[in-house]
């Protein structure tokens, strides 16, 4: 009897989920036009600023397609979430992807292969070289939002205060950085930021340097060049005359709030975080071109993002709407820089012109930043590629900047380590690399 | 007519059944399934071909390669020396306090024994993450008035050496734990006879020679499975070291084993991740039963 009762028990529970999984099968097969659902629902994950305004305004102006955001964290912790979230089957419809990390993210199969829907867009509306930050292997993979062209954001009032020369090319950056240093012993022209490596990487870029290239069908990974040799050479010089603030990261943000850092270098973007950081500077800082190794302008390209299709997604046209709507329109603009909170540099150069109107520049006294920024576009170094293993070399450069600080590396020795076991993690994952 | 024997023991049997299976289905769910998931991962490793452009990675069978990789990776065997010395540091100078503090605590001049006892476990409740964030704070000269202070008079604290980095750590997971050893023994020593106590003063045993030869004697389980639970716990170290290494520049992303097998999940070699993991496994399970074994043989003397 009681035996009975149970398989009863199991057989009803069986039933039951079974009537679940037809319901959730005709759910999914509603995608046809004939009874498409009044709402597709998807799913959004980044950590870029102002993101949540951008779902916001994007929700309201929308009946059929409505996003969820979800705040992710940034850098390799984010991406890794991204990457086991694909494996495990719950990924977002909508993934942000740095052009650093694309390859990365390819070489995962973390992303959907779009290029059908998306490439007539991105070769009709972005730059050649936007266009090539997300074309491999002759698809393109994502949708480009911001160029995060690198430029020198600097404190105007005490550049001005004390007489010194706002610095064109490297040359006059050192002879600065000694005015500094004069002008107020504990003042630094600049922090030499050990725990982000980001910037770093792309002053290699600037100096023409290319870590990343493809030979046939295998990858060379040259960190260790006579052009990145400079770079390192200059800093390294830099750093042994005290001419840079060479701290943990912590106490850098102090000495800025203390008015003891003069400049820093960034990307476009990086205008918002100094405004959120430093409020009580507001009106204080100003942009101007990064300096060069000559006379001739040149930037690189330092963070800069743009939205994929992950993998798992099954509403990829809902998802493309919305990631379209986000980079393409002046609305989906519109709705970033309203907020004060970022300071994104769109990649499509009309679309720039909308940011330079929406974004609030009393913090650098009314300067078009934008300007500035726009103007850097075209200095960015040319043949400069992004490969897989990125995550790794950022961590790996991270980790050798700890040595630096300590005095127990110097910078140009930085290289080798990181090359090598790039290479040797490449190989690891099967992929050709030398 | 009464059951049967049989057919009560069998009775028995399946309410025994219902009330462990819970137990046992939650145990494989999220014990021995994810065991076996990670051997699985610990004979595979991710491959994909060409540029890596061709999407999903594939697992390939590696035989043992993961574990010998792991095993002659010199990062690795170097982290169960920092792990080690770290032990030698944390757990007598954490043990010996703790027990320090129990006795003072248990003996007749204590005083506002429950202020102290809850004063003293307090830091426990701080989840180990946020201790470690306000630590790396209170370690980062030019923020910290204690690292100010210190030298001042002379006596630098350098984060930045190898010594430093153990002490930080160590001194941050001693704030941490002492105070729950410190409740646990408290605990024991309440069970410990009152009459054995005041046969020993009737002796003429003075309080420090009643706390040091019949209290700490008398809670030797209590202090043995302290340090077995701290040995294990202080092999996996992660978190605290994870944050103070914002300052701490000697801490490097092979500092502890728990930190390896992290960062290899991070360059994406989820093999060699599972391998390092078990290897780990293995050593932790060899010294808990070290423990246990050695402290046995002395409590049989």
């Amino acid at each position: 009897m009681k035996t009975r009762s149970t398989k009863a028990a199991a057989a009803l529970a069986g039933a039951m989920v079974s009537v679940a999984l037809v319901a959730t099968g005709c759910s999914k097969g509603a995608d046809t036009p004939a009874d498409k659902p009044a709402v597709t629902e998807i799913t959004f994950w980044s950590w870029l600023r102002a993101s949540q305004e951008v779902t916001d305004a994007f929700n309201k102006t929308h009946t059929d397609v409505q996003v969820k955001f979800e705040q992710i964290p940034g850098g390799a912790e984010g991406y890794g979430k991204l990457t086991n979230a694909v494996k495990a089957g719950n990924a977002p419809d909508v993934a942000t992807v740095e052009y650093a990390m694309l390859p990365d993210m390819l070489a995962q199969g973390n992303l959907a292969d779009v290029s059908g829907d998306i490439t007539d867009l991105v070769k009709s509306k972005y730059p050649a070289p936007i266009q090539e930050l997300v074309t491999l292997g002759g698809k393109t993979w994502t949708v480009p939002l911001d160029a995060g062209a690198m430029v020198m954001f600097y404190r105007k009032d005490l550049f001005e205060q004390h007489k010194i020369a706002v610095p064109k090319t490297w040359d006059e950056f050192k002879t600065a950085a000694e005015a500094v240093k004069k002008a107020d012993p504990k003042s630094r022209i600049t922090d030499w930021n050990q725990t982000d490596s980001a910037n770093f990487v792309s002053l290699n870029w600037q100096a023409g340097a290319k870590w990343f290239g493809i030979e046939g069908d295998s990858w060379k990974v040259t960190l260790d060049s006579p052009e990145s040799q400079k770079v390192a050479g200059y800093w390294q010089d830099l750093i042994t005359k005290d001419l840079v603030t060479n701290v943990p990261a912590e106490e850098v943000q102090k000495r800025k709030a203390a008015n003891q850092v003069w400049t820093q270098l960034g990307g476009a973007w990086a205008a918002g975080g100094l405004k959120a950081g430093l409020p009580d500077q507001a009106g204080k800082w100003a942009s101007a071109p990064l300096p060069s190794w000559d006379a001739n302008p040149a930037s690189a390209m330092v963070g800069g993002s743009s939205f994929g299709v992950s993998k798992t997604s099954k509403k990829k046209d809902a998802a493309l709407t919305f990631i379209t709507w986000m980079t393409t329109t002046p609305e989906g603009i519109q709705a970033r820089l309203a907020s004060g909170a970022s300071s994104t540099l769109p990649a499509i150069p009309e679309l720039a012109d909308v940011a330079a109107k929406n974004f609030d520049t009393k913090f650098f006294g009314g300067q078009d930043i934008y300007a500035v920024a726009k103007a850097a576009l075209p200095t960015i170094k040319t043949g400069w590629v992004w490969g897989p293993g990125m995550r790794g070399v950022f961590d790996g450069i991270g980790e050798q900047f700890k040595l630096v600080q300590t005095g127990k590396q110097q910078l140009p020795a930085v290289y080798a380590p990181v090359q090598t076991k790039t290479i040797e993690d490449l190989k690891g994952r099967g992929i050709n690399a030398s | 007519m009464p059951p049967t024997r049989s057919g009560l023991a069998r009775r028995q049997y399946g309410v025994a059944a219902l009330f462990t299976a819970p137990f046992f289905l939650l145990f494989f769910a999220f014990t021995l399934a994810p065991i076996g998931y990670g051997a699985w991962l610990s004979l595979h490793r991710e491959q994909t071909s060409g540029l890596g452009l061709g999407g999903e990675p594939e697992q390939v069978f590696v035989g043992l390669d993961n574990f010998t990789r792991a095993l002659t990776d010199g990062r690795f065997l170097g982290s169960f020396a920092t792990v080690g010395v770290y032990c030698l540091v944390y757990i007598p100078i954490m043990i010996g306090i703790a027990l320090l503090l129990a006795l003072l605590l248990d003996s007749v001049y204590a005083r506002a024994k429950r202020f102290f006892q809850l004063a003293l476990y307090l830091p426990n409740i701080v989840p180990g993450l946020i201790a470690a964030m306000i630590w790396t704070y209170l370690y980062t000269p030019g923020l910290s008035p204690i690292i100010d202070a210190l030298a001042k008079v002379g006596v630098p604290f350098n984060l930045g050496s190898d010594a430093g980095a153990v002490g930080a750590v160590a001194n941050l997971t001693i704030w941490m734990h002492t105070g729950y050893n410190v409740i646990i023994f408290f605990a024991a020593l309440q069970a410990v006879p009152r009459e054995v106590i005041e046969a020993s003063t009737v002796d003429g045993a003075g309080q420090i020679r009643i706390a040091w030869s019949v209290k700490a004697p008398m809670i030797r389980g209590a202090v043995v499975l302290a340090v077995l639970f701290t040995v294990i716990g202080a092999m996996q170290l992660f978190t605290e070291p994870f944050i103070v290494r914002d300052a701490a520049t000697t801490i490097d992303q092979a500092w502890t084993p728990s930190l390896y097998i992290y960062q290899l999940t991070k360059a994406y070699d989820m093999g060699g991740a599972a391998a390092a993991s078990l290897i780990l496994t293995v050593v932790l399970a060899v010294a808990s039963f070290l423990v246990t074994r050695f402290s046995k043989k002395g409590a049989a003397l």
